[in-house]
C-alpha cells in the first residue's frame, strides 16, 4: 500500500510545488500591477528551450539552468518595459489581452524554431534512476525538483522579507503612490517584481521540460492548474499559493491512483468547492506579504 | 527674507479628470517658516499638496523646488530634492511594522536617520514592532511624520495632521511641528481647523474652490475672526474654538 502510494504522493508534491511556484509568480505580478499575465506560460517554455539549446551546445544541465533562467528574466524585462508597462494605467483587461496575444506569438515561434512536437530534452545521467529511502523506490529527479523547488521558495522569502528590495516591494503592494511620495521609484519596483515573476516561471519551466517533455504548449499546460492555484489559495496571498498548489498536486495525483478517470476534473471540482465555502480562497483575507 | 524662495507656485492648475480643481494657485514658502493652507472641504489642500509632490502633474504653472521647476516630476524624484509628505489619514503600510514603516523611507546618509528619528519621538522605538496599521491614532501621526522626515526633507507638506486626534495629542503633534521648524525644516500645514494652525503659522493662504483667495500674515488673519469666518464660508460664531 504505502510502496504504491509514496510515489504518488511524491508525485503530487512535485507538481504542486510546479503549480506554487508558478501561481507566486502570477500572484506577484498581479498583486502589485494589476496584470493577469497569460504570457507566464511562455515564460517558462521559453526558458525550456533556451536550456534545451545551450545543452545541445555542450553546456551541462545547471550550467543551461543558470544560463537560460537568466536568459528569460531579461526577455521578461524587455516584455514589461517594452510592453506591458505602457498599460499599467489602464484597467487589466488591456494587458490581459496584450499578454494572451504575446503567449499565441510564443508559442508559434517555438513552433517555427522548434518544431511542434517534443524535442529530445535529456536531464543528466546522475539525476535519472531511482533512489531508495528504506524500502520505497523514488525517482531521483522528482527529488532533486522537490529539494530545487524549496530552495526556490525559500529563497524568495529571503528576499522579500530580509531586503531593502524586498521590504519596498511590499509596501508598493500596498500603496504605490505612498512608495513613490517617500522616494522609491515605484517603475524600477514594478520591473524588478516582474523579472522575480518571470525567474519563478523560468526556473519552473526548466524542471518542467525534464520532466513533461519540451513541447511548445508545455508551459500553458501549467498555467491553467497554476491559475487555479491562485484563486484556490486565495488572491494575493504568498501561503496560499504553496498550500493550494500543493492541495492541487496531491488531489490530482492521488485521483490518478485511485480513479484515473477522474484526474483531469478533480482540480476544477477542488475549485469549486474551496469557492463556495469560502469565495476568497484560503488565505485569501491575507495581503500576499501580510 | 532670500529673494527665492524654498518653495514657489506660480498660476498653477490642476484638474481631477474634468473637474476643475486648482485655478492659477500661486504661493511661496521660505526656508524655516510654517506656512498654513486654509479652507472648506474641497477648496483644494489636499489636492495642492499631491500636485507639488507630483502625484498629480499640473496642467499649467511652475513649481520651483529652491529656483528648480519640478513641475510635471515624478513624485519620487521630488521626494529625493527634499520634499517629505504627511498625507491625509496619514497611509500607514499597515501590513508592515512601524520600523518597517522608517526603513523603506530612509536615505541612508541624510540628516535624519531611523536612530535620530527614534531620539526625537522615542515611543516609536517602542513600537517599532507593531503593525503599523495597529497603532493609534497620534502614534500614527508621530509615525507618518517620523516616516517623511527619514528622507531628510527641507520641506514638509502635512495633510490634517490633528484629524481624528485628541486634544492632548494634538498639541502634542503642533508642538513637535513648531520644534522641527526650529530645527530648520519648512512646512506647508493643510489644516480645516484654521485657529489651531494659525496658532504656529507664520503666513497663511486660504483656499475657496481652488483659487487662494487670501494671502497674508498668519497673525492678522488669527485676530480677524470674522475674516477667517468669510473666506471659509462659516459665520464667525460658528468656527471651531481652539
Amino acid at each position: 500500500m504505502i510502496e504504491r502510494l509514496a510515489p504518488e504522493v511524491v508525485n503530487g508534491i512535485v507538481l504542486g510545488s510546479f503549480y506554487a511556484i508558478v501561481a507566486i509568480g502570477l500572484s506577484l505580478i498581479m498583486n502589485l500591477t494589476g496584470t493577469i499575465n497569460l504570457a507566464h506560460g511562455s515564460f517558462m517554455t521559453l526558458a525550456g528551450y533556451l536550456a534545451f539549446a545551450i545543452m545541445s551546445r555542450g553546456g551541462s544541465f545547471w550550467v543551461a539552468l543558470g544560463g537560460a533562467a537568466l536568459l528569460t528574466m531579461v526577455v521578461g524585462v524587455a516584455v514589461e518595459r517594452l510592453f506591458i508597462a505602457r498599460l499599467y494605467k489602464r484597467i487589466p483587461l488591456y494587458s490581459l489581452l496584450l499578454t494572451f496575444g504575446l503567449s499565441l506569438i510564443a508559442e508559434e515561434s517555438f513552433r517555427l524554431i522548434w518544431g511542434p512536437s517534443s524535442v529530445p530534452f535529456a536531464v543528466p545521467t546522475n539525476l535519472q534512476g531511482s533512489t531508495a529511502l528504506g524500502n520505497i523506490v523514488l525517482p531521483t529527479y522528482r527529488l532533486v525538483i522537490m529539494g530545487a523547488l524549496v530552495i526556490v521558495i525559500t529563497a524568495l522569502l529571503l528576499f522579500l522579507y530580509r531586503t531593502r528590495l524586498g521590504l519596498r516591494l511590499r509596501g508598493a503592494v500596498q500603496d504605490p503612490d505612498m512608495m513613490a511620495a517617500l522616494g522609491t521609484n515605484t517603475r524600477v519596483l514594478y520591473t524588478v517584481n516582474f523579472a522575480v515573476g518571470v525567474l519563478l516561471a523560468a526556473i519552473a519551466g526548466i524542471f518542467a521540460a525534464g520532466l513533461l517533455g519540451l513541447q511548445p504548449t508545455m508551459g500553458n499546460s501549467l498555467l491553467m492548474p497554476a491559475f487555479i492555484t491562485v484563486v484556490i489559495g486565495g488572491m494575493g496571498s504568498l501561503i496560499g499559493s504553496i498550500v493550494g498548489g500543493l492541495l492541487i498536486g496531491l488531489t490530482v495525483s492521488i485521483t490518478t491512483l485511485y480513479l484515473p478517470a477522474a484526474s483531469e476534473i478533480v482540480m476544477y471540482v477542488l475549485m469549486a468547492v474551496v469557492l463556495l465555502v469560502r469565495p476568497r480562497g484560503l488565505f485569501g483575507e491575507a495581503g500576499i506579504f501580510g | 527674507m532670500p529673494d527665492e524662495p524654498l518653495l514657489r507656485l506660480d498660476g498653477v492648475d490642476a484638474f481631477y479628470g474634468k473637474s476643475h480643481a486648482l485655478r492659477g494657485v500661486s504661493l511661496e514658502v521660505h526656508a524655516g517658516e510654517i506656512v498654513a493652507l486654509l479652507g472648506l472641504n474641497g477648496a483644494g489642500k489636499t489636492t495642492t499638496l499631491r500636485t507639488i509632490m507630483g502625484l498629480l502633474p499640473p496642467r499649467a504653472g511652475t513649481i520651483r523646488l529652491r529656483g528648480r521647476r519640478i513641475d510635471g516630476m515624478p513624485a519620487h524624484r521630488v521626494a529625493r530634492l527634499g520634499v517629505g509628505y504627511v498625507p491625509e489619514g496619514r497611509r500607514m503600510f499597515a501590513n508592515l511594522t512601524a520600523g518597517e514603516n522608517l526603513e523603506l523611507a530612509e536615505r541612508p546618509g541624510g540628516e535624519w536617520s531611523i536612530q535620530r528619528v527614534f531620539e526625537r519621538f522615542p515611543k516609536l522605538r517602542e513600537l517599532r514592532g507593531r503593525k503599523a496599521g495597529k497603532l493609534s491614532g497620534g502614534e500614527q501621526e508621530m509615525l507618518a511624520i517620523g516616516r517623511a522626515l527619514v528622507g531628510s526633507p527641507a520641506l514638509l507638506l502635512i495633510d490634517e495632521p490633528s484629524q481624528g486626534l485628541g486634544p492632548i495629542i494634538v498639541t502634542d503633534v503642533y508642538r513637535t511641528l513648531a520644534e522641527l521648524r526650529a530645527g530648520g525644516v519648512a512646512i506647508l500645514l493643510v489644516e480645516q481647523n484654521a485657529l489651531l494652525a494659525l496658532r504656529v503659522a507664520e503666513r497663511a493662504y486660504v483656499l475657496d474652490d481652488g483659487r487662494v483667495v487670501y494671502a497674508g500674515a498668519g497673525a492678522d488673519l488669527a485676530r480677524d475672526r470674522a475674516r477667517i469666518g468669510t473666506l471659509m464660508g462659516l459665520p464667525s460664531d460658528e468656527l471651531p474654538v481652539s
